[in-house]
């Protein structure tokens, strides 16, 4: 059911909920709040399961990593066009949702056998592609365009918040039923329905009557690349993508030279996934406010200050706590506030596929740096590798400066 | 005239619906699966007593698997237990090995199950009290002591956050144990020599050590650009000699004349990788397939004496369970049945 309503009753509504964000916002951040829980309690005991429950070496996980990674992205750009082809964005993305939920049935079914694992996992990493773009692209039709900064802030410290939990619901059941990982796989397949539930009973496709009947063709998606924007946009998030330290090497080096115990090793990733979650929301109020392009400027700027305390981690503890927060704020000023950005002047016939090929570009872009950062590490050293992505990375940031501090004028 | 898409009490309520009936099913299924546990549990052949302290040699130790009340605890059985007898300890280990000599030290690798799992290597004395504790970087995979409790050594996967960071790697640590401090975090830090000339790389990945009789020396698996090597070792010299390709989990006879091994095998239809157990004569290094197992066995194998192995396979009906075999070299016999619900079994004489 819609409510039809005119400009007067539309703001009283808005003032009767919390800064005037749309109830689709609040449905994707439970939809997401749900499946983030499902996913991250395998993810957290998957190593458990493969080496204690099924005795196999993971030392062959790694291998089909680049494979996945191809599939991630051409499923991500698929979805994105699909739910624009269709204008049916909650549809695409519930088939991602559901084919990740069915995974988590399928790494029971597939035992122990290596193929069948390997195919979960592609299967649950093509699931995620699907259903990125279209859900982003909900998020963003359904929000005020001058509030969306605070729209995606909303729904990834929904997201960040089931990622945290997850790994607390999934050794609750450990502990209640030792290697019970059966169990786990079930409740997550739960979880993970109710998420979908969520997202089909609560959210409904934006019937503005632009995009109703709209069905753009393919050349059309591809004819974004034409808005020159959109381009600069495309190129200067390529180019910090580039010289972007991946978080598993930026843990390591962390670790490592801050002499930490091993066992705090899952306590980093803690800390920054508590600031991320701590800063989503201002830092989209934020981006609302000075501008996106700017508040992506400073992300990747803490970005640099992070690498920077990460080098000085050796000579004090200190520096490595306050590497971490900056990492997690980084996260806060960059993943949403990115596709809050573009959403201003991608069509709202085509977002979906807008957002698909931004994250599409800067995944890749990660990708190349990080076989550059793997290269640079075996030759010489981590502390090496940190060292000339900061000075890559302080150079892209003066490349990109002028598009990101005047993006919202760009021509 | 905007449309707000807001959803309407119904949905509300539809959610809310669906959402319990789903929270309902995880719990039916938990509740499910205590029960099956549960019979699974009064089905085991061990008559279980407490275990306070390590008898004379020799006996079998080992981690009790499946669904018992004893689940995860360090267990003790005379070879064979043709009493029937287990006696149980209230250790927790993941791994365990220990030497029958001095005060009979052992060392167990525990993974301290939790939101933030923790990982720890303890030594421990014949009243199971533990003397030293070190934290590992991992999911313990092997530990082995030396037949005099001088030395012990550990392998752990190091993991990332999640099984999409950048592969898995191993470490392997080697311990004094009677000094209770490490002699080397990551066997990374030892040279390595490959036909005599110093061999040297970033993807270095070492794992499952086997010491000599002699608590000197040791052998253990070298992985690089995909494959797996047998290392000869020195302790006091920090150094590897490569010895023989495709070797992995070795572990050495008693008598110091051959090692027992894993070897990967890829049939080429499934191109899944399948276990063979392999016997390697050191001198003359003749290899001889244990035909007479034809399951795929992912262990590092222990002897009882110089004819017999003994290794884990997972049990076919229970998950996360795993029963003990014994295997006699020279392929006279199919392989027995050791120890039910058994893992990391450690043959102290």
């Amino acid at each position: 059911m819609t409510y039809s309503l005119d400009t007067k009753s539309m703001s009283q509504l808005r003032g009767a909920r919390w800064s005037g964000l749309s109830p689709t916002v609040y449905a994707l951040g439970l939809t997401s709040l749900l499946t983030d829980i499902s996913s991250e309690m395998v993810t957290s005991i998957l190593p458990l399961y493969l080496v204690f429950a099924l005795q196999l070496s993971p030392l062959q996980v790694g291998l089909l990593d680049a494979v996945y990674q191809g599939a991630a992205a051409a499923a991500r750009l698929a979805g994105g066009w699909c739910a624009d082809r269709w204008q049916r964005h909650k549809q695409v993305a519930a088939s991602g949702y559901g084919l990740s939920a069915a995974c988590k049935l399928g790494w029971l079914a597939a035992g122990s056998s290596w193929p069948a694992l390997s195919a979960v996992m592609a299967a649950d990493r093509v699931g995620k592609g699907i259903r990125t773009a279209p859900r982003d692209a909900l998020i963003s039709l359904s929000s005020e365009p001058s509030r969306v900064g605070l729209a995606f802030g909303v729904h990834r410290a929904f997201d960040s918040a089931g990622a945290l939990l997850g790994p607390l619901v999934a050794f609750a059941i450990l502990a209640a039923l030792p290697e019970a990982y059966d169990v786990i796989f079930v409740a997550s397949f739960c979880i993970a329905l109710a998420g979908l539930a969520a997202l089909l009973l609560l959210v409904r496709n934006p019937t503005a009557s632009a995009t109703a009947a709209a069905r753009p063709t393919f050349a059309q998606a591809m004819g974004l690349l034409r808005i020159k924007r959109l381009r600069s946009v495309l190129i200067a998030a390529s180019l910090l993508g580039l010289a972007t330290v991946a978080d598993p090497f930026f843990y390591l080096l962390l670790q490592r030279s801050a002499a930490l115990p091993v066992a705090w090793f899952p306590l980093l990733f803690l800390g920054t996934a508590l600031t991320y979650l701590a800063l989503a929301v201002p830092a989209g109020k934020l981006a609302d406010r000075i501008g996106r392009g700017r508040v992506i400027l400073l992300g990747h700027a803490l970005l640099l200050a992070a690498c920077l305390c990460l080098l000085a981690s050796q000579q004090h503890k200190l520096w490595g706590a306050l590497a971490l927060a900056l990492l997690g704020a980084y996260y806060a000023c960059t993943d949403g506030v990115l596709m809050a950005a573009i959403s201003a002047w991608l069509p709202a016939e085509l977002r979906a596929s807008g957002f698909a090929m931004i994250t599409t570009a800067t995944g890749l872009s990660r990708l190349v740096g990080s076989a550059l950062f793997g290269v640079l590490w075996q030759t010489w050293s981590l502390q090496t590798a940190v060292t000339v992505f900061a000075v890559a990375l302080a150079l892209a940031l003066l490349l990109t400066a002028r598009t990101w501090i005047r993006l919202e004028h760009l021509p | 005239v905007t449309v707000i898409a807001s959803p309407s009490p119904a949905r509300v309520l539809a959610f809310l619906g669906v959402a319990i009936a789903c929270i309902g099913a995880a719990g039916a299924y938990a509740w499910w699966a205590a029960q099956q546990r549960a019979k699974v549990a009064a089905a085991i052949t061990r008559t279980e007593k407490p275990l306070q302290s390590l008898p004379a040699a020799p006996y079998l130790l080992l981690r009790v698997t499946g669904p018992g009340a004893s689940h995860g605890r360090v267990a003790l059985e005379s070879l064979g237990a043709s009493d029937g007898v287990r006696s149980v300890s209230t250790m927790n280990c993941d791994r365990v090995h220990a030497a029958s000599s001095g005060a009979g030290r052992g060392i167990c690798l525990e993974a301290k199950r939790g939101a933030l799992t923790s990982y720890h290597a303890h030594l421990f004395d014949s009243n199971l009290r533990k003397t030293a504790s070190f934290d590992l970087a991992g999911a313990p995979s092997r530990t082995r002591m030396s037949a005099d409790g001088t030395l012990a050594a550990t392998t752990v996967f190091v993991s990332g956050h999640s099984y999409s960071a950048p592969g898995f790697s191993t470490r392997t640590s080697i311990i004094d144990a009677q000094a209770g401090r490490m002699i080397v975090a990551d066997l990374e830090a030892f040279a390595v020599v490959k036909d005599g000339q110093p061999f040297k790389a970033a993807d270095f990945n070492f794992w499952g050590v086997t010491f000599t009789p002699d608590a000197k020396g040791f052998y253990a698996t070298l992985q690089t650009d995909g494959r797996q090597w047998l290392v000869q070792g020195d302790v006091a010299q920090q150094r590897m000699t490569v010895i023989a390709p495709n070797v992995e989990c070795p572990s050495l006879s008693p008598d110091g004349q051959r090692i027992a091994f894993k070897r990967r095998v890829v049939p080429a239809p499934q191109g899944r990788v399948v276990w063979q157990l392999v016997v390697r004569e050191l001198a003359s290094g003749t290899e001889t397939v244990l035909a007479r197992e034809t399951r795929n066995v992912d262990d590092q194998v222990e002897w009882i004496d110089n004819r017999e192995i003994v290794y884990s396979l997972p049990d076919e009906a229970t998950p996360a369970a795993t029963n003990t075999f014994a295997l006699a070299i020279d392929g006279s016999s199919a392989p027995r049945l050791l120890a039910p619900l058994a893992y990391s079994p450690a043959v102290v004489r």
